[in-house]
C-alpha cells in the first residue's frame, strides 16, 4: 500500500463515501422501524445487508488481490495459460446457491407471516389515493378525514387501500413496506405500531405533476389519546365555537365591515368538541413540520374574521368539493370537518397557519403544481376573484374548525 | 433479400454512392453503419447526460425550484428512455455491427439493405421522441409509464403520444436487427467455425438478439394498446370498462425483464473480449461463460413480476418471482467468478479498456448485491420505488454496461479507426468516471434506505437527505467533464493518434488479423478456422511490450475489384423506407392526419418492394 | 495465376453457408418465431379479459342492455366462422401443393395452386369483413367493450398478417407469369410458405381459443 499512494488516496476516497452514512440524522430510515412488520422486515433487511457486505469484501478483495498480484512488472512471470476448472465451477455455483437458501427461506417465511390475516380487533382504516392526496376513512368510527394519519400505539392497525384515480403507493417508512394503490382493487397491509411517534408517510408510485407532493402525516398515540382522537373527529365541525350558555362571547367585526350576520345557536360543549386528541403542535419534532417555501409574491398578512367566512363558506365555491360535516357535501376534494387541528395543509405539504391557507386557497396550482383546486384568488382565471379579505374570512373560519 | 430479377441500372448508380455523403446515406457496409450507430449514441449520452444534469441540478438541496415540477416530470421520463433505447442499446448495436462479421469470418451480415433500414428507423426513432422537447411536450410520465396514468383521460397532452410512437418505432428498429443478427451468426461463420469456437463476444450477442427478438413483440403490443386507446378509443386500459392496471404492467415487464439483460450481456462481451487480451491467457471458463448466458436469457423471462411485488400479486406468487430471481443471481454471479479466473495467475496489463473492463467486475458486483437485496419480496417492499432501486440500477447500467462499452469503444477504436486513443487522456477519463459513477451513485442506496423516494421533483429539508444528494449532484458533474473529455480523445485522437495496425494490443480473434480500418470486403479470403483463438498459438506470449505497439508500414490494401471480390450494392432504398414510415408516424400524432398516413404508408411499400425485389449483389458470370 | 485462385476461391466463398441453409428460411423461422410472442401476448390479454366486460355485447352468451332493454345475442357466428376456417386451412393445403409444383418445373400447376392459395385467402379476409361489418351492424364495435377491443385487435391483426400473406402470393404468381419460377426459386416460395402456414396455425388457435371454448 505504501508504494501505491494512489491506492490509499482511493481507499480513503472510498471510505469516506461509505462511512458517509454513518452518524447521519435519518428520521425517515427504514431501520429501527416502530411496528412488528417493521421489525421483521427490517431483520431480514440486515441479514441480506450483511451477508451482501460479506459477498462484496470477498469478491472485491479477490479482484484487488488479483489485479496486484498479477500485474505485469520486469521479472514476473508468464501468464498461466489455464481454460478452466471444472471443480472450481461447480464450487462456485453451489456456495452462491446455498447462500441463496438463506435467504430465500427466512423470505417466504416473512411473505406469509407479513401477509397474514389480521386481527379481528385492529383498527380499520380505508385509504383512498386521489392526484394529490390521501382520503382517510375509519368505518368502525363513522368518520373521514385527509392527509394525517392517527393510528393507536400497539393495536394492530389494517388498511383497505384503493384508489380513486391512477396507481399510487402507501408508504410510511418508518412504520413498514409501501403497498400500491390500483384502480379497481382493494389492496390490504396491517402492521402494529408498537411505540408513541411522528412520522412521514409518502406517496411511491409515480402519479403525476406533484407525485412528490402527494405526502401524509402519521401520529402514533396512547390508547387514551386514540379515545380522544376518534371521539373529536367524530363530532361535527366546531364552529360556531361551542360556549357555555353562561358565558356567550361576541364575535366581533373588523372595523368598517359589514355587521356580522346572528351567530346559530351554539351547541352544547362536551368534552369531546374541545379535546381534539391530536399531537400537540409545540411537540412536533422537525422532520414532520413541512419547510416547502411559499411561491414568490405569495406572502399575505389580511387578518380574516372567522364568522364572516363561515356565512361566506356557505355559498363559495368551497362546498362543491369538500365536505364540513353538517354545512357542505362535496366529495372531490379532502374533508375539511376539522381541518384546523391538522399539523399540515396541501397533503402535507406546507405548515396549516394562516398564511399559507389563505395562499392556497388564493392559488392552489402555484403551491402545488397541477392541484386540481382552483386559483380562487384575484386575477385568476378561473371561477375565484375572491377578494383578499373574503380569502382570509375562510381561511380563519377553516383555521377554527379545529 | 430474394435474388429473383437483376436490373441493369444497378451499377449506374454505384458511382454516386461511393464517396461524400451519399456514402453514408446509401451504405450498406455494416462497418459504416455500426459507426452511425456509435455517434448516434454518443450524440444522445450527450442529451441523456444533459437531463441527469439538470435533475440532479434540481435535486442539489431540499425545495429546489430549478425547474418546475412538470419539466422535471419530462426531464426524468426521457432520462430513462434514452438511456435505455437511445445509448446503450444503439452502442451496443454499434458493435453488433462493426465486430459480428469480423468475429466470425464473415464479409458482412446476412441482410445488409435491412442492417441499413435498422439504423435510419433507430434515427428516425430518437428524433422523433426527441421533436417533444420543442413543443415542451416531452413524455412525462416515466420510461416504464404505467397506465391508467399514461391513459388519454390522466395524459390528454401529446407528451406520451409521442412517447407511444418512439417507442413502436424503436422497436422496429431492434427486430430488424434481431433477425438479422440470428440469422448471420447461424449461417455466416467462417468454415472452420463451430458456436463453440466464437469469440465470446459474439455469443453474448447472439443471446442478446434472441431476447430481442421475443420481447419486443411483448412490448410491441402492450404499446399498441395504448396507442389504440389514445388515439382510437379502444378499452385496453379504461378502468371503467373492466380494464386490469396490471395488464400494463405485466407486459410491460415481461419486456422490460429481458430488457435488462439485453443492456448488460453485450458489455458482458466486450470485458470478456479485453479481459483475456491484458491478461495474457485464455477466458476462464468459456463454455461455462456460454451456457451460463443462455441460462441467464432463459430464466429472464420468468422473473418479470419482481418489478411488482409492492402491486398485491399474492403470497405464492411473490414467493415464485422471489425464488425465480435469486436463482437467476447464480448465473449471473458465477461469471464474476470466471473474470477473476481470467485475471487470476496472468501477466496482467492495464491499458485504459483494461482499466474499464475491470472496473465492470467491481462495480458490477456492487450492483448485483443490491439486486439480491431486492428479490426478498418483504424486504424489497421497503426497497422498492426508493432511491434505493435507482442506485442499484445505475450500478448495473453505468457501472456494468456503460463500463463494459467504455472497455469496448477503446478497444476496438484502433480497429474502427485505425488509430490508438491516448491512453494519458484514457487514464484520466476512467479516474474521473470511477470516482464520479461511485460519487453520484453509492450515496444513493443511503437516501433509499434513509426512506427518500424516487421520481420525485423535490423533497423536504429536515429528512437528512441533503448530504447524499449533494455528493451525488458534484459526482453527476464529475461524470459530465469525464465524458466529454472521452469525446475529445475519440475525436483528436482521429487525427493525432498513433497508427494503429492490424493488432496494436496482441490480440486473439480473427478481426485482428486484418488492418485498421478493415477494407470494405474484411478478409481478403475467408479464414478456415480450428480455435477459439485463431491468432495466439499455444501461448500467447508476454503480447506487446508497449502500448501501443509500434505499427510497421503497411501497404494499402487491394480493393475488392482488384481481388474479385462481389460486394453488396449501396443504395438509397432502406432510407426511403425508414422515411416512409416516418411520415406515416407523424401523420398519426398529427392528429390522426389520414392522407398523411397513406402517403408515408405507400412511400413504406413500394421501396420495401422495389428493395425486395432488387438483388442484394450486381449479377456475375 | 494468383488472380485466378483468388477467383476461385471467391466463387465457393460466395455461396457458402455454415448451415448449408438458405439465410432466408433462417431469417423467416427467427421472424416467425417473434411473431410467436406477438400473438401470444395478444392472445394472453384476450384471454384475460374474457367474461371481464361491463357490457355487452358478449361472444356466447345474449345481454339485455339495461338503458334500451334491447336483447342483444351471443354475437360469435360459430358456423360461419368455421367455413372461413376450413377455406384458410384448405388454403395451407393448397400452398403445398404450389411449393412441389414448382419444385418439380410444373408451371402450370405452380400458377394454380398459388391462385388457389391467394383466393382461399383472399376469401378467408371476405368472411373477416364480412363478420367484422356485421359485428358493427349489430353493436360491437372496436371501442364498445373490452370483448370488442381485444376481439378486433387479436383478428385484425391476424387478418393483417393474411392480407400481407396474399399480397406476397399475388406478388410470386405475377413474377410466375412474367418470367416463370422454377426449381430455383423453390425456396423463396418455400419461405412464403412457412409464413402463410404460420399464419393458418395462429388462426387455429385464435379459432379454438375465441370461438370454440366459452
Amino acid at each position: 500500500m505504501n508504494r501505491h499512494p494512489r491506492a490509499r488516496w482511493a481507499l480513503a476516497a472510498a471510505l469516506a463515501i461509505v462511512l458517509s452514512a454513518c452518524n447521519q440524522y435519518a428520521p425517515d430510515t427504514i431501520f429501527g422501524a416502530h411496528s412488528q412488520f417493521g421489525h421483521d422486515v427490517d431483520q431480514l433487511t440486515r441479514r441480506l445487508l450483511y451477508m451482501g457486505i460479506a459477498v462484496f469484501v470477498l469478491v472485491e478483495t479477490a479482484l484487488i488481490f488479483a489485479v496486484f498480484k498479477f500485474r505485469a512488472r520486469p521479472g514476473a512471470p508468464p501468464a498461466v495459460q489455464t481454460h478452466g476448472n471444472a471443480t472450481l465451477e461447480i464450487t462456485w455455483t453451489i456456495i452462491p446457491a446455498v447462500i441463496l437458501a438463506f435467504i430465500a427461506v427466512p423470505s417466504i417465511q416473512t411473505i406469509f407471516r407479513t401477509q397474514s390475516e389480521p386481527p379481528a380487533d385492529a383498527l380499520q382504516i380505508e385509504v383512498i389515493g386521489h392526484q394529490w392526496w390521501w382520503e382517510f376513512k375509519y368505518p368502525q368510527y363513522n368518520f373521514t378525514t385527509a392527509n394525517e394519519l392517527y393510528v393507536e400505539s400497539g393495536r394492530p392497525v389494517a388498511f383497505a387501500l384503493k384508489t380513486q384515480d391512477v396507481l399510487h403507493s402507501f408508504w410510511i417508512p418508518q412504520l413498514s413496506g409501501k403497498r400500491d394503490l390500483i384502480s379497481n382493487r382493494t389492496n390490504h397491509l396491517w402492521f402494529t405500531p408498537d411505540s408513541i411517534g411522528a412520522y412521514n408517510g409518502f406517496c411511491a408510485e409515480f402519479c403525476g405533476a406533484s407525485h412528490a407532493n402527494m405526502r401524509f402525516k402519521v401520529f402514533a398515540v396512547s390508547a387514551a389519546q386514540f379515545a380522544e382522537y376518534v371521539a373529536h373527529q367524530q363530532t361535527g365541525p366546531v364552529y360556531p365555537v361551542p360556549v357555555d350558555s353562561a358565558t356567550a362571547v361576541k364575535t366581533t367585526a373588523a372595523k368598517g365591515a359589514k355587521p356580522a350576520p346572528a351567530p346559530a345557536p351554539a351547541p352544547a360543549l362536551t368534552a369531546a368538541m374541545t379535546n381534539t386528541g391530536t399531537w400537540p403542535l409545540d411537540q412536533l419534532p422537525k422532520h414532520v413540520i413541512p419547510a416547502t417555501p411559499l411561491p414568490p409574491g405569495s406572502v399575505d398578512t389580511v387578518a380574516g374574521d372567522a364568522a364572516r367566512g363561515a356565512a361566506f363558506f356557505k355559498t363559495a365555491a368551497c362546498i362543491g368539493c369538500h365536505t364540513v360535516k353538517g354545512v357542505s357535501f362535496g366529495v372531490i376534494g379532502p374533508n375539511l370537518t376539522h381541518i384546523g387541528s391538522r399539523t399540515t395543509i396541501a397533503s402535507g405539504l406546507y405548515p396549516n397557519d394562516h398564511a399559507h391557507l389563505v395562499a392556497w386557497i388564493k392559488n392552489a396550482p402555484a403551491m402545488k403544481p397541477g392541484s386540481q383546486m382552483m386559483a380562487l384568488g384575484m386575477g385568476a382565471a378561473a371561477a375565484g376573484g375572491y377578494t383578499d379579505q373574503q380569502i382570509a374570512d375562510i381561511a380563519a373560519y377553516l383555521s377554527a374548525l379545529k | 433479400m430474394a435474388t429473383i430479377v437483376a436490373p441493369p441500372s444497378v451499377a449506374r448508380h454505384q458511382a454516386r454512392y461511393e464517396t461524400g455523403i451519399w456514402s453514408w446515406l446509401a451504405t450498406t457496409d455494416h462497418k459504416r453503419i455500426g459507426k452511425l450507430y456509435l455517434y448516434t449514441s454518443l450524440l444522445w449520452f450527450f442529451v441523456g447526460g444533459l437531463e441527469a444534469l439538470l435533475i440532479r441540478t434540481q435535486l442539489w438541496g431540499p425545495n429546489g425550484r430549478f425547474v418546475t415540477a412538470e419539466t422535471y416530470n419530462q426531464l426524468f421520463t426521457m432520462h430513462g428512455t434514452t438511456m435505455v433505447f437511445l445509448v446503450i442499446m444503439p452502442f451496443s448495436a454499434a458493435f453488433f455491427n462493426f465486430l459480428i462479421p469480423l468475429q466470425i469470418g464473415a464479409r458482412d451480415v446476412a441482410f445488409p439493405r435491412l442492417n441499413a433500414f435498422s439504423y435510419w428507423v433507430f434515427l428516425l426513432g430518437g428524433v422523433f421522441m426527441n421533436v417533444s422537447w420543442l413543443l415542451h411536450a416531452a413524455p412525462d410520465a416515466g420510461w416504464f409509464g404505467y397506465a391508467p396514468l399514461t391513459t388519454k383521460a390522466y395524459a390528454p397532452g401529446i407528451n406520451i403520444d409521442f412517447w407511444v410512437l418512439g417507442l413502436q418505432i424503436l422497436g422496429l428498429s431492434s427486430l430488424a436487427a434481431a433477425f438479422n443478427f440470428i440469422t448471420t451468426i447461424i449461417n455466416l461463420r467462417a468454415p472452420g467455425m463451430d458456436f463453440m469456437k466464437m469469440p465470446v463476444f459474439t455469443w453474448m450477442s447472439f443471446v442478446t438478439q434472441f431476447l430481442l427478438a421475443l420481447s419486443f413483440p411483448i412490448i410491441t403490443v402492450a404499446v399498441t394498446f395504448l396507442m389504440l386507446d389514445r388515439f382510437y378509443g379502444t378499452n385496453f386500459y379504461t378502468i371503467a370498462a373492466g380494464a386490469d392496471p396490471l395488464l400494463w404492467q405485466h407486459l410491460f415487464w415481461l419486456f422490460g425483464h429481458p430488457e435488462v439483460y439485453i443492456l448488460i450481456l453485450p458489455a458482458f462481451g466486450l470485458v470478456s473480449e479485453v479481459l483475456p487480451i491484458f491478461s495474457r491467457k485464455p477466458l476462464f471458463g468459456y463454455s461455462v461463460m456460454v451456457y451460463s448466458a443462455m441460462v441467464i436469457a432463459f430464466l429472464g423471462f420468468g422473473v418479470w413480476a419482481h418489478h411488482m411485488f409492492a402491486v398485491g400479486m399474492g403470497r405464492v406468487a411473490d414467493s415464485a418471482f422471489a425464488i425465480m430471481t435469486m436463482l437467476i443471481g447464480i448465473p449471473t454471479g458465477v461469471k464474476i467468478f470466471n473474470w477473476i479466473g481470467t485475471l487470476w495467475g496472468g501477466r496482467l496489463r492495464f491499458t485504459t479498456a483494461m482499466k474499464f473492463a475491470i472496473a465492470l467486475i467491481a462495480l458490477f458486483t456492487i450492483g448485483g448485491i443490491s439486486g439480491v437485496m431486492h428479490s426478498s419480496p418483504p424486504s424489497d417492499l421497503q426497497q422498492t420505488d426508493s432511491y434505493f432501486i435507482v442506485a442499484h440500477f445505475h450500478y448495473v447500467l453505468f457501472g456494468g454496461s456503460m463500463m463494459g462499452l467504455f472497455a469496448g469503444l477503446y478497444f476496438y477504436y484502433p480497429k474502427i479507426t485505425g488509430r490508438l486513443m491516448s491512453e494519458k487522456i484514457g487514464t484520466v477519463h476512467f479516474w474521473m468516471t470511477f470516482i464520479g459513477m461511485n460519487l453520484t451513485f453509492f450515496p444513493m442506496h443511503f437516501l433509499g434506505l434513509n426512506g427518500m423516494p424516487r421520481r420525485t421533483w423535490t423533497y423536504d429539508a429536515n429528512q437528512g437527505w441533503e448530504m447524499s444528494n449533494q455528493m451525488a449532484t458534484v459526482g453527476a458533474y464529475l461524470l459530465g467533464a469525464a465524458t466529454l473529455l472521452f469525446a475529445y480523445n475519440w475525436f483528436s485522437s482521429m487525427k493525432k493518434g498513433p497508427v494503429a495496425g492490424n493488432d496494436p494490443w496482441g490480440a486473439a480473434t480473427l478481426e485482428w488479423s486484418i488492418p485498421s480500418p478493415p477494407p470494405d470486403y474484411n478478409f481478403a479470403v475467408i479464414p478456415t478456422v480450428t480455435s477459439r483463438t485463431p491468432l495466439w498459438g499455444a501461448d500467447p506470449g508476454p503480447g506487446p511490450v508497449t502500448y501501443p505497439a509500434p505499427a510497421g508500414n503497411a501497404a494499402p490494401p487491394k480493393t475488392a475489384a482488384q481481388l474479385h471480390i462481389t460486394m453488396p450494392t449501396a443504395t438509397i432504398k432502406p432510407l426511403i423506407a425508414a422515411l416512409g414510415l416516418g411520415v406515416m408516424f407523424t401523420g398519426l400524432i398529427w392528429h390522426k392526419n389520414m392522407p398523411v398516413m397513406l402517403a408515408g404508408a405507400a412511400i413504406f411499400v413500394a421501396s420495401l418492394y422495389n428493395w425486395l425485389l432488387t438483388p442484394l449483389e450486381p449479377e456475375h458470370h | 495465376m494468383a488472380t485466378a485462385a483468388l477467383a476461385d476461391a471467391h466463387a465457393g466463398e460466395h455461396h457458402y453457408t455454415s448451415t448449408g441453409l438458405n439465410s432466408n428460411k433462417i431469417a423467416i423461422w427467427a421472424f416467425i418465431g417473434s411473431e410467436c410472442f406477438f400473438f401470444a401476448s395478444l392472445i394472453s390479454t384476450y384471454l384475460i379479459y374474457k367474461g371481464k366486460s361491463v357490457v355487452g355485447p358478449f361472444p356466447h352468451e345474449a345481454w339485455t342492455n339495461p338503458a334500451t332493454g334491447k336483447v342483444m345475442p351471443a354475437i360469435l357466428n360459430i358456423p360461419v366462422t368455421s367455413m372461413s376456417t376450413f377455406v384458410l386451412l384448405m388454403s395451407s393445403l393448397f400452398m403445398v401443393l404450389a411449393h412441389a409444383a414448382v419444385v418439380r418445373g410444373d408451371r402450370k400447376y405452380s400458377k394454380i395452386w398459388l391462385l388457389a392459395t391467394a383466393l382461399a385467402g383472399a376469401t378467408f379476409l371476405g368472411f373477416q369483413a364480412f363478420e367484422f361489418t356485421s359485428f358493427v351492424h349489430e353493436g360491437l364495435g372496436l371501442t364498445t367493450n373490452l370483448f370488442g377491443s381485444t376481439f378486433f385487435v387479436l383478428t385484425g391483426f391476424h387478418g393483417a398478417h393474411v392480407t400481407a400473406g396474399v399480397l406476397w402470393l399475388v406478388t410470386l404468381l405475377f413474377i410466375d407469369y412474367k418470367r416463370g419460377l422454377g426449381p430455383r426459386d423453390a425456396i423463396n416460395v418455400d419461405i412464403c410458405a412457412l409464413y402463410w402456414h404460420f399464419v393458418d396455425v395462429v388462426w387455429i388457435a385464435i379459432f379454438a381459443l375465441v370461438y370454440l371454448i366459452r
